[in-house]
């Protein structure tokens, strides 16, 4: 199995919904507490697994807004989980998902460096490192009713941006996904094979004027028909 | 996305994560906004473990946005004010010096105070709530006590949304209706970035998409919505209202209507009197009798416009029998339309959208409304009782909201976006712009404001109503205003929602009259929502010449330690949403579907650990202490000793309550039905809302739909099963008009510019003006128009006291497009001088491409008083966040003639004008950084928990997965 | 990439006395005059295993979590840091015996002490490896992704060592030899080339841009948001930025008081002149290493707006 995340930039609006359900949902969760320094105070600056960033692509006026989420890869080939040097980064071999195992970590960033997507963040408080963990606490809680058992940010994406499945699984709908909509890789050109894949906005629907006779009306040329009310 | 292809097999080696055994999940709906979506919180040992959408309830159907996700942060905010507290003896407003006392005391002192005020003059109370919503109650309230002066935040809010909408069609953007996400094929959006429905307008644009319909946004920003649509259409700030009248001057050069729509459901056959200059013009013709009268052109008679089988003529010039010339008013929207001032070269020009442009939008909606029609074949019964044996859909659909709303135009630029709809025919039918239930209501509602002031006399109507009319207005016989705010004045007549924003000044000027208690409710006036905040503090705090404040008293309800709690006398704390009982009712905007009449309430799920008492249990409390007739039995007992108990039992009308859910005394009616005594128990049990499907029958064209207007008149949403007919042509606008000409019998205004707006300003017909502001400065000394947009992640100035949520902003920028930036000489990230006519400020500015390049624009209420809020002094937030609000004055820029002291908001509906601002910008000088003005920061209550340096927030003790050590030391690569 | 001082000095001092063991041990066993003599191989070695093993310590302070540092080895398979760690600590047993062998036997030293002595050698240079190949290894910093990485940490380690053998020479012995002068010099004039090709070769532009890394290749990309108004974690981490001015004075101080400072002074020659220069470059290594993370810019930055990493 390979688990992981289809998101869409064609519907993205940047809500942060994605963000804080990852938070609420991680910080009572299996990698948390997922700590804040200054949280009332200046600058405050906790540890999250998910963020959203906001580009313009183009120059004005030929440009576009694009929001993009971005939670760890689980990358095929995670140079993150071969840097660290006490195994407290791993790859799950049943399905592919990276994790950090909080009572082994000491807290030397190394995978964050070897990290392309700034996925890994250090926890202020406690030291270790936390990443997204594909919400494995979710999906494989039977405790859990069954339509729940996804990521809390797909649960919660308002504009249901967030596709989780098996990207091994060539009729699951995340393949279906990358295949329809020529799903990108980001920064494919490092070789990390991240699993995340990303949908391109889609190009604009062709919109129909309507076919005008060319002769403008004028106040008098409206004829009255007979209508009944 | 089907729930089955995401479902992942279990794999053995995981251990049990949590202990859910220890977990319970309540239902209740979230309060991190006004969208009232439904929540499932779980629950262990008082604490919150995780909130998420309940995928059952019809608003958000299982998703939350980033505020609904981060109520733990809210329940655990260190604001949270946790006693009922006493300015200190001899300390002055705004020092924020109290003393803790009990509940016992805090309402004694209200009580008293309040018992006196309506036992001589109930108006000296003006109740002010801001975005809450329990206006059915709160209105109620002081109803029972005997004040006109009431409003909620409508008339800072979307008034020109709500009226625009009233007064044309009986249901509106805003609350009031939604587009039909589900079938419609081009979309409008204009000037929304966020707005009340925020969820379900991204799950409806999501479905949108995925059907490859067209989206079209309308606003000088491009960001959120705006970056995922087709088409962007940087517009001008102010100058929709011309775009929309260009493109239907479009449609009609093009004779693309819909007539038969025109014809069947509004009032543009309709005869006009056509005698300028003369009484009665512009009125529809009665002839003898009470009804508007229309050309039948198979009788070719004059016949009463509101029968059913008559063939109206739809355009015709007149003549009465008794010699009155006479127009049919598509007549005359025709020619007002077809003017070349509404071409597309000379909109341009004014609103910066090309005429190419303009002229092809119109033709792809006329292209979408009337060649990819679609129709369901549903049989309904239309009002005259006539089957029909489809609905027909234009799928063409707009939603509009503040960026038409917050300008002084916004009123008629909103009832331009309705006509253009109209003219499309594209009103309550499939793939077009769709009622939510209660609404449509009569064009308008049937509700008149109150003007009477009785001590120990409740009001005979409620405080806010729908004027038709000049002799509706809440003036005295000199034509004064009557309430504090001046609604329903001449400065603003159809000020249906009051005017919120002039209450501190009004009060402060004593103008028109001084009042004893200012009583506000959830509205953060020492800050976010006053125009003018410096001198609103000023005004606040000022005395007459005695040493009494200017206003004498004022209690605030505030469950945070907001800045307008250093500003009040009497805080009365409240609960947080996830601890109070609440209604989101019927009677108020509920949470209705399009197809289905839905309300919902909010259950306690946590306990309060604060000595704190709800609103609602404030207001029902009061009410049995002053003894309001509704509230006390004839021996003056109380009748209802708790909310529950009262929303349970209260009868606005026999069978009619609060909550239209589980009604019957076994909860087996809806809609009507006597008082269930298990009611809340029966909320509970469905997740904390109820919904009433609509049948299929009923769906659409509810104006004219007789079996929904059955069920809407048995239900008590409309007073009549009538026709809704929807006013392209508004009569009662008229008729202001004719009394600022001077040619009505009735109240008519005597200075002269009251009678210029009238005449100006309330053409029966949608019309485009340029904005007051923007009619009284020099534009080219004030260059930039300045506007705001909600984050979507922050609720006004709620959120920066959550840890989660200000992380994600805790400064704003004064955004503005690179190229203008550039050619001020502004750098990306560098500090500036924005100067209004009102005042000035410094900002940080942020260069980007996608805004209009007359517009700067920032992200709103993100500035806050270092110490309020529980942030420390030098929060971000305080020393580099800004508000634009010290930029916008609540009065119209000085000129020196009569306007100079009139409300700063659209003539028609006293709308808050927030958006007409316009701002010049001088780079600052090196080394003047950081925000300003500055303000000292507030104090701490007395016993407000100490905010933590380090926050490490978990509901249990976190389970770890352990790698095992064999595969530590043995794996390879891979 | 932010510059942890601890790391700097562990890196420099460390490597320093990689180098210096390195070369002693060589010297020695392979039969080299002027490191015949006791005392000097002693003092070489106390100092080496003082700058070694007060640069591991150091190096310990950027952990966030030490407590769990003895974790450290377990990943020797796949981690350069893992291998570090092992090759650090097996270095000692080897370096020791072969100092007691000195300490016991003087520069004569029986077969077990010399091929400790090796084994020690060889891990020196090992862990100086593996200490350069955590960078070097990390795709993610094209300053660092070379093999001029390796080169030069090996370079300068044995560069620096061979400034502080000449150093401890003439403080020991009173005499600076030629041989450990040309030695010196010629190590300096190849760290130096190092490090000038170094430079020369990270001012190339890099295959990915904020295009690659946003997946919208066709057209500009500015960042318009990072999603959080004050820095985070990947800010202060990846976000250190000097303005290029700087850098290049840096550059040229750095190349200065660790280089050419040196080389003059070596040739005065004098205890004085050689406690200077080993001080010197300590300090310009310092500088050095200071750019070797200042100027390494880390992709993460480029969704946070820079146009190229
Ligand atoms: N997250 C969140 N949601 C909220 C709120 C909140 O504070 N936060 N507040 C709630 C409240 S009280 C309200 S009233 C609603 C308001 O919801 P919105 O209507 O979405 O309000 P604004 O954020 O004011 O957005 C106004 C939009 O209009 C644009 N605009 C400004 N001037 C013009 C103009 O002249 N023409 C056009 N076409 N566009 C213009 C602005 O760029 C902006 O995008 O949101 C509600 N929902
Ligand atoms: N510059 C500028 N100013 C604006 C706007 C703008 O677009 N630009 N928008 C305007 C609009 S549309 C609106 S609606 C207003 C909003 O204005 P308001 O409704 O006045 O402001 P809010 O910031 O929403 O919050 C009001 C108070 O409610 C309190 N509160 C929160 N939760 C609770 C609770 O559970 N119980 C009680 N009792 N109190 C609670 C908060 O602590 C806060 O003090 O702002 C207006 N101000
Ligand atoms: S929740 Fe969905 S729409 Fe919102 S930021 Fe995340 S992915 Fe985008
Ligand atoms: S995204 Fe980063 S943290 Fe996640 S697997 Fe890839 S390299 Fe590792
Ligand atoms: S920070 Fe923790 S998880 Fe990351 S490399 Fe170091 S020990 Fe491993
Ligand atoms: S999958 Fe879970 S951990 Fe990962 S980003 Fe989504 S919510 Fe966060
Ligand atoms: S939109 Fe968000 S904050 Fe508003 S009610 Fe829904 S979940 Fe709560
Ligand atoms: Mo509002």
């Amino acid at each position: 199995m390979k688990l992981g995340l289809v998101v869409d930039l064609d519907t993205c609006v940047g809500c942060h919904g994605c963000a804080t359900a990852c938070k609420q949902w991680n910080t009572s969760g299996t990698i948390g507490p997922l700590s804040d320094k200054d949280p009332y105070g200046k600058d405050p600056n906790g540890a999250w697994l998910n963020r959203i960033r906001t580009y313009e692509v183009g120059d004005t006026p030929n440009s576009k807004t694009v929001h993009m989420p971005m939670s760890c890869m689980h990358c095929e080939d995670a140079a993150c989980v071969t840097v660290c040097p006490t195994g407290a980064s791993y790859k799950r071999s049943e399905d592919g998902i990276v994790l950090v195992d909080q009572d082994k970590c000491m807290g030397c960033n190394l995978c964050a460096w070897a990290c392309p997507y700034g996925a890994r963040e250090l926890d202020p408080n406690e030291g270790t490192m936390k990443k997204c963990t594909l919400c494995v606490d979710r999906i494989y809680d039977e405790k859990l009713p069954e339509d729940e058992r996804k990521p809390a940010c797909v649960l919660t994406c308002p504009t249901k941006s967030r596709t989780f499945g098996d990207f091994d699984d060539p009729n699951s709908e995340v393949s279906k996904l990358v295949r329809e909509r020529a799903g990108k890789q980001l920064m494919p050109e490092l070789g990390y094979n991240p699993v995340n894949t990303y949908l391109p906005p889609r190009n604009k629907p062709v919109a129909v004027k309507y076919e005008t006779t060319g002769i403008a009306g004028k106040v008098k040329g409206w004829v009255n028909k007979v209508i009944a009310r | 996305m089907t729930s089955q292809e995401n479902r992942i097999a279990i794999v053995s080696d995981l251990p049990e994560f949590e202990d859910r055994d220890n977990q319970e999940t309540k239902y209740t709906t979230c309060y991190m906004c006004a969208c009232r979506c439904g929540i499932k919180v779980t629950v262990e040992d008082n604490k919150v473990r995780f909130i998420q959408g309940n995928p059952n309830h019809p608003i958000n159907k299982g998703v939350l946005c980033a505020k609904g996700n981060s109520g733990i942060m809210k329940q655990y905010s260190p604001a949270k004010l946790s006693s009922p507290l006493l300015r200190k003896p001899g300390t002055e407003r705004g020092a924020g010096e109290f003393e803790e006392i009990s509940w016992e005391k805090a309402l004694g002192i209200l009580e008293k105070r309040l018992k006196r005020i309506r036992e001589t003059d109930p108006k000296q109370l003006a109740y002010f709530t801001g975005r809450d919503q329990m206006q059915a109650l709160t209105g109620m309230w002081a109803s029972q006590f005997g004040t006109i002066n009431w409003a909620a935040h409508g008339g800072f809010c979307s008034v020109n949304m709500a009226a625009g909408g009233l007064y044309t069609m009986g249901h509106a953007f805003w609350e009031f209706g939604d587009p039909d996400w589900e079938n419609t094929k081009y979309f409008m959006m204009w000037g929304v970035a966020e707005d009340h429905s925020s969820n379900p307008i991204k799950l409806g644009l999501k479905r949108l998409k995925e059907r490859g319909a067209k989206f079209v946004s309308v606003n000088p920003v491009r960001t959120g919505y705006q970056a995922i649509a087709d088409e962007w259409i940087s517009i001008r700030p102010g100058t929709d209202g011309i775009f929309a009248l260009s493109m239907i001057h479009v449609l009609l050069k093009n004779q693309l209507i819909d007539d038969e729509f025109l014809i069947r459901y509004t009032n543009s056959p309709y005869l006009v009197v056509n005698t300028p200059g003369v009484k009665g013009d512009g009125l529809f013709y009665r002839g003898e009798s009470d009804n508007p009268q229309v050309w039948d052109l198979q009788k070719e008679a004059y016949v009463d416009g509101n029968q059913p089988d008559i063939t109206p003529a739809l355009f015709g010039e007149f003549t009465a029998p008794d010699g009155t010339p006479l127009r049919t008013a598509m007549s005359i929207l025709v020619e007002k339309y077809l003017d070349d001032q509404y071409a597309p070269e000379v909109a341009a020009k004014e609103c910066g959208v090309s005429a190419e442009d303009i002229e092809r939008i119109a033709l792809e909606m006329a292209h979408v409304a009337f060649k990819e029609t679609i129709t369901l074949d549903v049989e309904w019964t239309d009002w005259a009782g006539r089957k029909q044996d489809k609905f027909v859909g234009r799928p063409v659909s707009m939603h509009a909201m503040r960026g038409i709303s917050a300008h002084s135009n916004g009123f008629q630029t909103c009832r331009s976006i309705h006509l253009l709809q109209i003219l499309l025919g594209t009103i309550d039918c499939p793939g077009g712009h769709l009622a939510k239930p209660p609404f449509p209501k009569h064009v308008p509602p049937g509700i008149k404001p109150a003007k009477t002031n009785v001590p120990n006399t409740p009001l005979k109507s409620p405080p806010l109503g729908f004027p038709t009319c000049p002799e509706d207005l809440v003036i005295d016989d000199d034509g004064q205003p009557l309430r504090i705010d001046k609604a329903y004045s001449w400065d603003a007549p159809i000020s249906c929602h009051g005017l919120m924003h002039m209450v501190i000044s009004n009060a402060v000027k004593g103008d028109p009259y001084k009042i004893d208690t200012l009583m506000l409710f959830m509205a953060n006036m020492a800050w976010n929502s006053s125009m003018n905040t410096a001198q609103t503090l000023e005004m606040l705090c000022a005395k007459e010449d005695d040493g009494e404040y200017k206003i004498p008293f004022i209690v605030c309800s505030d469950a945070f330690n907001s800045e307008m709690v250093a500003y009040s006398d009497l805080v009365l704390p409240d609960t947080t949403y996830l601890e109070r009982y609440d209604t989101i009712s019927m009677l108020d905007r509920p949470i209705s579907e399009p197809h289905a009449a839905c309300d919902s309430v909010r259950i306690p799920v946590v306990k309060p650990d604060r000595d704190v008492m709800s609103w609602q249990e404030v207001m029902v409390e009061m009410a049995g202490r002053l003894g309001f007739p509704a509230f006390t039995k004839d021996g003056g007992e109380r009748k209802y000793d708790s909310y529950k108990d009262f929303i349970v039992n209260f009868e606005k009308e026999p069978g009619i309550g609060f909550l239209a859910g589980y009604r019957g005394e076994d909860g087996s009616k809806s809609l009507r039905g006597e008082p269930n005594p298990r009611q809340w128990e029966a909320y509970e049990e469905n997740e904390g809302f109820f919904e009433f499907e609509l049948g299929m029958n009923q769906r659409y064209m509810r104006h004219a739909n007789k079996d929904y207007l059955e069920l809407a008149k048995e239900a008590g949403w409309v007073g009549s099963t009538d026709q809704i007919l929807i006013e392209v042509y508004s009569e009662k606008l008229q008729t202001f008009r004719l009394a600022g000409q001077g040619l009505y019998d009735g109240p008519m205004p005597t200075e002269a510019h009251h009678k210029e707006r009238l005449v100006k300003y309330f053409d029966p017909l949608p019309i485009y003006y340029m904005p007051l502001e923007e009619q009284r400065i020099d534009r080219d000394e004030y260059p930039f128009h300045a506007v705001n947009q909600r984050p979507m992640f922050m609720y006004h100035s709620w959120d920066s006291q959550n840890a989660w949520l200000r992380q994600i902003m805790n400064q704003n920028y004064l955004f503005m497009n690179r190229i203008a930036g550039e050619k001020l000489g502004i750098e990306d990230l560098s500090w500036a001088w924005v100067e209004s006519h009102n005042g000035k400020i410094r900002v940080q500015v942020k260069l980007m491409e996608g805004t209009n390049e007359h517009t700067v624009w920032t992200w709103n209420a993100i500035a806050k008083r270092g110490g309020a809020w529980g942030l420390s002094d030098d929060a971000n937030e305080a020393s580099d966040a800004f508000l634009m609000n010290h930029l916008i004055s609540e009065l119209l820029p000085v000129k020196g003639d009569e306007q100079d002291r009139i409300t700063n908001s659209d003539p028609v509906t006293g709308q808050a004008a927030w958006y007409d601002l316009r701002v010049k910008i001088t780079p600052a000088k090196e080394g003047e950084t950081g925000a300003w003005p500055e303000f000292s920061a507030l104090k701490p209550q007395p016993n407000a928990s100490k905010s933590p340096d380090m926050l490490s927030y978990s509901s249990h003790k976190n389970v770890n997965l352990v790698r095992s050590w064999a595969d530590t030391l043995f794996r390879g690569d891979k | 990439m932010h510059p942890a001082f601890s790391v700097l000095i562990f890196t420099v001092v460390s490597g320093a006395g990689y180098g210096l063991i390195f070369l002693t041990i060589l010297g020695h066993l392979s039969g080299l005059a002027v490191l015949q003599n006791q005392s000097l191989l002693l003092s070489s070695g106390v100092l080496s295993l003082v700058m070694i093993s007060g640069g591991l310590l150091s190096s310990t302070l950027h952990l966030a979590n030490p407590k769990n540092a003895w974790r450290a080895f377990s990943r020797f398979k796949t981690s350069w840091l893992s291998r570090e760690a092992v090759f650090a600590i097996l270095f000692y047993p080897f370096a020791l015996l072969y100092l007691i062998g000195v300490w016991m036997q003087g520069a004569e030293i029986a077969a077990v002490f010399s091929l400790a002595g090796w084994v020690a050698a060889v891990l020196a240079m090992i862990t100086l490896f593996c200490t350069s190949m955590i960078y070097a290894s990390l795709k993610t910093i094209r300053q660092w992704n070379s093999a001029l990485t390796p080169v030069s940490y090996l370079a300068l380690g044995l560069m620096s060592g061979g400034v502080l053998l000449l150093m401890l020479q003439i403080m020991v012995d009173d005499t600076a030899s030629d041989v450990l002068k040309n030695v010196a010099l010629a190590l300096l004039c190849v760290g130096v080339t190092v490090k000038v090709i170094y430079f020369f070769w990270i001012g190339k532009p890099s295959g990915s841009s904020i295009k690659t890394a946003t997946g919208f290749t066709q057209a500009s990309v500015r960042l318009l948001d990072q999603g959080h108004s004050s820095n985070g974690f990947l800010n202060n981490e990846f976000g250190y930025t000097v303005s290029a001015n700087k850098l290049l004075r840096i550059r040229f101080l750095a190349v200065a008081v660790a280089f050419f400072l040196p080389m003059l002074l070596v040739c005065l020659s004098g205890p004085f002149a050689l406690v200077i220069a080993t001080l010197a470059m300590l300090a310009g290594l310092l500088a050095e290493r200071w750019l070797f993370f200042a100027e390494a810019r880390h992709v993460v930055r480029m969704f946070h707006g820079d146009q190229s990493v």
